[in-house]
């Protein structure tokens, strides 16, 4: 003992000061979410964008795909199925490259998507996997925002080299060529140009590990436009493994370049093929070297091959043949004269990124596109659509009330769709239904009629869609005459009332408001953006390629927030960094970004919340990072914007999207980052990153539904993850972490009678399928410390005490959730040949009070709680007292005969027993439970047990009270038991000296 | 170090554990104080772990195993007995409606379950059977002998897990075939940096329908087994990341007896019953 307190004295006196600053020790929300556990429920229909796929140069069954927001896929099947397999890392990914030394092990990714549409998102350096993907070290480039290529020299590991395309919306000197010698450890910087010049593509010769092609790229995107080219774009070649570089452009076209794309053919390494973005149209297009690269010459220029060049920019080249040509595009193109001529690829999701060749067979090909992976198993010409990569990328989301809850969202690239937060056997690619075309951002729910909202970019089109009719109508708001032509975001504004059901606004820089679902429109404000000219030259935008599709469309509003407390009092976000306020429905506007003073000028208002908390209250969300500023921002006001309080704390990383507070605790706010979820409980003095199934996903939108306290977040790049019931977290307080056990508020739990016995799993070998909610009653208790010594139970007791049944517990540090059916034990069934599938059936509990008892060492902690009925089957109570006492009949006589056979078993095994007998009591035995046969189609016609088992398995299993038909049937079971009954007596009082285990005791063992 | 921890120890510990889990708990404290100063290595931590759990003599001693335990899944608790031997001969009985099924049945030679739908013995696939065998070095623990074994363990950084910090360490063991192909054998553990027991593991699925995903399973309920001075985590969950329904099959253990008293014949095949007419060896 005396060493015992030593040890602890010891340990005291050398740390006294952390000890007693424990006591002031922050709540770290992050070690306490425990069982609060993420279901990802997709959608995969319409899968997500790819951006760089690569295959295993040995295995044909491998396959990676690395995409713009959804992190790394790895198949194992030739792209049957896919698995995530970089769940801790940004999920926005460049490029993917396995050593082809040692393919099975070695896996680097460089994250930070290259094709740098206006929505694109960014990562955050190099990463390398020795062990295949399971677990990953990151090696650096924390400021390469986006790298374009990794090549690992066949010819010795130890040499990478990296292709960094950089960033995109700021100067940056983290770019160019990087080569390491060491397998990563080093880095040097090998080829670079400029500050806003990158390296966009890299091969190396097949033949010749000294020999690299590389693309510099003279780029740069704004909130408001796009450039692309300039004097140093340029095709360079090493032949000295990068210590010197040439341009090769014997051939190209005069003046400026953008961006090109560099192939060597395998098969052949004297074959080049380059994409040109160039000054002139005609000069654009396919040029093709056949000396290595001393001169070029063009062979195409169609629109299939120059099309978006920042957006479009891979070739591939059949590894064995140098003249069949393959260009990522719109549709894809492939040529099979060496470039002179293309045809589209087969039909898929148009804007493909990227394509490879399986390794071994030219007619299998694997397509990246804007709609996830696809395959073909004839060169090209038809492709299927891989089912289980749920990577869509929303752009916002809301939900609605109805059971279960829908969730609304619209998808980049992808058009707008809806679909059921839990669905019969899972929720699959059919449960969702499309709701707009075009690229999908904003959808709402009519707050009571059965009316969808939804758009396409630009507010193009704002469909009106009557859900039960099937009619559609666009209804956005047109140009007045006496007002400035109308700008709409890309992502266009939009907002339904709390107070009106018809009212419904949308922004252009004005606010628009309608009383009637959207067939009249009245502006209710004057611009409220900054309507800065130099911000609205959208025609000139793309650089060398003219693109004005829209994307870059500015001085827009981008959010619309009525406050729930007065529809007087609404906030307006804008694009160009405005936060405007009216207090009297638009009558007047006050601008209240100035009050931020520490703010940067002019960055994105990307969301307002309109607190429940206080009229004055509103949190407002910037994004800067298309300034290059990727420090998350949030501010709170409680008094209409007059002051403003940062309520972040510098351990948050990636730019800031979109916050959500908790309708009952003020100081439970979630916030969405580029990098993922973070929580805090105490206003905002600390944040914990939730990471429980959660990847480091872009989440643009987040939604708290009320009635089930589910947090939806749409990702962009992840589908919709959805964390069932957070309202435990509202509980967490430091005094709560100091009890031993917290078991949380429970409300009354409902057994649910709705069954989903006919789903079926159609399709799910291949198909993703969504997990479903919870629909058990649950116990949730906190720990403040993982129980990892000693023993732990959980029973279920009624009020008397009595176990009903015993759970596995939680053990984790933090929230604790135990599901149970509602059900107590199935009964023992006697044992016969065969078994009686009936008898797995477990009967539900009454309706009532229980209590969930946890033993925890010598400790008891008790919590007691309410189940109640599902009235929506329409049974009365009497209904249910009288389904309850025939299903608990039934149980009883079902161990009754249990313990029969059991004693009959004995009997006929002890030597004591006379063998006549013995014959009697085998010719009882069976009729009472099945001798001979199989559990499958051999066999033996069914006896007692089998027919008493199935009775009680039917009756448990309805919803219903026991039928007539069902009454009957158990008046005949019950007769031909009790007639057992008599004849066991009987023959029960001809065996003497058979020692018998009491009823208690067999069940026992 | 990690004022934290100590502080909860001494707020919220397992104090009604019985004096030889404190004293174990306090050496912990010590050794973790400790660890801050002089990094950890991977040979540290497993060593600590033998220690910590009764000893590395008394781990050697161990020849047979057999677990009584109830299962849950699904709502249903199955009663099961684990047989594990030195020599790798195992045997797994499960309880249904009285009946004995055996399942994941090995004698050194042959794996084998009974089919639930014949309810008769059938060999497993070469595959798995080559996969059991070389899994048989490793009792009673991948720790214990693994560099004798040709296993290698490093510690590769720290994670939290269960809100709980842990030591990651990552032991590779030999390679398997799985489909014909030679696939790396590698399984994440993390030692509780407090007690060091592994209250978890992670390794990736490498055959079935799940292959692929990475799959998680976690201890808890470590007590000393009676008599034999040596602690077994007596609750598992397994796979809680990709069960279906989020819910983690788990198994509770009733007893565990070291070196048990065991029938040989439980691990036999039995060829009469699976082919009573030709017999061909």
């Amino acid at each position: 003992m005396k060493n015992i307190f030593f040890f602890a004295f010891l340990a005291l006196c050398i740390f006294p000061s952390q000890v007693n600053a424990q006591e002031d020790k922050p709540i770290n929300p992050t070690d306490l979410f425990g069982d609060i556990r993420a279901r990802h429920i997709g959608p995969a229909v319409m899968s997500g964008r790819i951006i760089d796929m690569e295959t295993h140069p040995t295995n044909p069954r491998i396959i990676y795909a690395g995409t713009a927001g959804g992190g790394v896929w790895k198949s194992n099947d030739t792209g049957a199925t896919f698995n995530p397999i970089f769940e801790k890392h940004a999920q926005s990914i460049g490029a993917i490259e396995l050593d082809p030394n040692d393919p099975d092990n070695t896996v680097y990714v460089g994250t930070g998507e290259t094709w740098t549409r206006n929505s694109v998102s960014y990562g955050d350096g190099l990463y390398k996997s020795t062990d295949g993907g399971v677990s990953w070290k990151k090696l650096g480039f924390d400021k390469s925002e986006r790298i374009a290529n990794i090549i690992v020299n066949p010819d010795d590991s130890n040499e990478v080299y990296v292709a960094v395309l950089g960033a995109l919306w700021s100067d940056s000197d983290e770019r160019g060529v990087y080569k390491s010698s060491d397998a990563g450890a080093t880095w040097e910087q090998i080829l670079y140009v400029n500050e806003r010049t990158g390296a966009a593509d890299m091969t190396m010769d097949p033949n010749d590990s000294n020999t690299i092609y590389v693309s510099m790229w003279e780029f740069r995107r704004t909130a408001w436009s796009f450039e692309s080219g300039g004097e140093h774009s340029a095709l360079m070649k090493s032949t000295d493994g990068g210590k010197s570089w040439n341009k090769i452009h014997n051939g190209f076209p005069e003046g400026q370049l953008g961006r090109l794309a560099i192939a060597v053919a395998p098969s052949n390494s004297d074959i080049l093929y380059t994409v040109i973005e160039a000054e002139q149209n005609e000069r654009k297009g396919l040029y093709r070297s056949d000396d290595a690269g001393l001169s070029w010459k063009q062979l195409n220029n169609d629109f299939g091959i120059t099309v978006r060049p920042f957006y479009f920019s891979r070739i591939t080249v059949d590894p064995r043949d140098p003249e069949v040509v393959l260009k990522g595009g719109l549709s894809g193109s492939i040529s099979r004269d060496g470039g002179k001529t293309f045809k589209n690829l087969g039909n898929m999701h148009s804007d493909i990124h990227d394509i490879v060749f399986d390794i071994n067979n030219s007619d299998v090909i694997y397509s990246g596109t804007d709609g996830g992976v696809y395959r073909s198993w004839n060169g090209g010409t038809t492709f299927e659509i891989v089912e289980n990569l749920p990577l869509s990328q929303f752009y916002h989301i809301s939900l609605d009330d109805a059971e279960p809850y829908n969730i609304y969202g619209g998808l980049q690239d992808n058009g707008s769709w809806y679909g059921p937060s839990s669905s019969s056997g899972g929720i699959n690619a059919g449960d969702w239904k499309p709701i707009g075309g075009g690229d999908g951002f904003r959808v709402l729910k009519h707050p009571t009629k059965n009316i969808i909202y939804s758009e396409m970019q630009g507010a193009q089109n704002v469909w009106r869609y009557d859900v039960d009719r099937e009619l559609v109508k666009t209804i956005q708001p047109l140009a007045q005459e006496g007002h400035a032509e109308l700008r709409f975001n890309w992502n266009g504004p939009m907002a339904v009332s709390t107070y009106q059901p018809d009212r419904f606004y949308m922004g252009s820089q004005f606010l628009h408001k309608s009383e009637d679902m959207g067939d009249t429109w009245e502006i209710i404000s004057p611009d409220l953006t900054t309507n800065d000219p130099s911000k609205q030259q959208q025609a000139d935008s793309g650089g060398l390629s003219m693109d004005n599709s829209g994307a870059e469309k500015h001085t827009t509003i981008f959010t619309i927030a009525e406050s729930p407390l007065d529809q007087n009092v609404i906030w307006v976000g804008t694009d160009d960094g405005n936060v405007q306020v009216t207090k009297d429905g638009g009558k007047t506007w006050t601008n209240t970004v100035a009050n931020i003073q520490e703010l940067p000028k002019n960055i994105w208002t990307y969301h307002i919340e309109a607190s429940v908390h206080g009229k004055g209250t509103a949190y407002a969300v910037f994004d800067g990072h298309n300034s290059g500023d990727m420090k998350p921002y949030v501010y709170k006001t409680t008094d209409y914007g007059e002051t403003w309080t940062n309520i972040l704390t510098d351990d948050i990383i990636g730019t800031s999207r979109n916050i959500q507070e908790d309708y009952e605790n003020e100081n439970l706010l979630f916030l969405g980052t580029e990098f993922g979820l973070y929580i805090t409980l105490d206003g905002g003095d600390n944040w914990g990153k939730f990471t429980n199934n959660v990847p480091p996903v872009a989440v643009h939108f987040i939604d708290l539904q009320k009635r089930t306290n589910d947090l939806v977040l749409g990702t962009h790049g992840r589908g919709i993850i959805i964390l069932e019931d957070i309202s435990p977290l509202r509980e967490i307080t430091p005094d709560v972490l100091k009890s031993k056990v917290h078991f949380f508020d429970a409300e009354p739990m409902m057994l649910s009678d709705k069954q989903n016995v006919f789903a079926g799993s159609f399709g799910a070998e291949t198909q993703f399928v969504g997990q479903n909610a919870n629909t058990t009653p649950q116990i949730k208790y906190l720990l403040p410390k993982r129980h990892t010594f000693g023993k732990m139970i959980l029973e279920i007791q009624d009020m008397d005490g009595k176990v009903l049944k015993t759970l596995t517990p939680g053990k984790s540090k933090g929230i604790n959730i135990v599901n149970w059916a509602g059900t107590i034990r199935q009964p023992h069934i006697a044992k016969g040949k065969t078994l009686a599938f009936g008898g797995f059936a477990a009967p539900r509990v009454a309706a009532g009070t229980y209590k969930a008892v946890l033993k925890k060492g010598k400790d008891t902690f008790e919590q007691t709680f309410e189940i109640v009925n599902d009235d929506r089957s329409g049974l009365s109570d009497a209904d249910r007292k009288f389904k309850h006492d025939v299903t608990m009949k039934m149980y009883d006589m079902t161990e009754e005969l249990a313990y029969i056979v059991y004693q009959i078993d004995a009997m006929i095994e002890s030597p004591n027993t006379k063998s006549k007998v013995k014959t009697e009591l085998n010719d009882l035995k069976k009729t009472l439970v099945i001798t001979t046969g199989d559990n499958y189609v051999g066999s033996a016609d069914p006896e007692l047990r089998e027919k008493m088992a199935d009775l009680f398995s039917k009756i448990v299993g309805s919803y219903d009270k026991p039928s007539n038909n069902e009454m009957a049937n158990l008046k005949t079971i019950e007769d031909r038991f009790n007639t057992s009954k008599v004849t066991f007596e009987k023959l029960k009082k001809k065996v003497k000296d058979v020692e018998l285990k009491s009823f208690d005791t067999f069940f026992k063992d | 170090m990690n004022d934290h921890k100590i502080y909860e120890l001494f707020t919220f510990n397992n104090l009604e554990l019985n004096m030889k889990t404190i004293k174990l708990l306090l050496v912990a404290i010590a050794i973790t104080a400790f660890s801050n100063v002089n990094a950890q290595t991977a040979e540290d931590i497993v060593a600590n772990y033998f220690e910590n759990t009764g000893g590395i003599d008394n781990w050697k001693k161990i020849e047979g195993l057999k677990f009584e335990a109830n299962v849950s899944q699904m709502g249903m608790e199955i009663p099961i007995n684990m047989i594990q031997l030195k020599d790798g001969r195992q045997a797994t009985v499960i309880t249904f409606q009285g009946k004995e099924i055996k399942q994941g049945v090995f004698d050194g030679e042959t794996l084998w379950s009974v089919n639930f739908m014949s309810m008769k013995a059938e060999k497993s696939d070469a595959e798995t059977t080559a996969i059991t065998k070389q899994a048989s070095i490793e009792f009673p623990d991948p720790f214990l002998n693994y560099k004798e074994n040709g296993f290698t363990i490093a510690l590769d950084g720290e994670e939290t897990v269960d809100g709980t910090e842990t030591f990651k360490i990552k032991l590779t063991k030999k390679p398997i075939i799985v489909e014909g192909k030679e696939e790396e054998n590698v399984v994440y553990y993390f030692f509780d940096k407090e007690n060091f027991v592994p209250i978890a593991t992670r390794s990736e699925v490498k055959s079935g329908p799940s292959k692929g995903k990475m799959s998680e399973n976690t201890f808890s309920d470590y007590q000393e087994v009676e008599g034999a001075g040596i602690y077994f985590p007596f609750s598992r969950t397994m796979g809680a990341n990709i069960a279906p329904d989020g819910q983690a099959p788990s198994i509770t253990m009733k007893t565990i007896i070291i070196n048990p008293t065991v029938d040989a014949a439980i691990f036999s095949f039995p060829e009469e019953e699976a082919v009573p007419a030709t017999k061909d060896n």
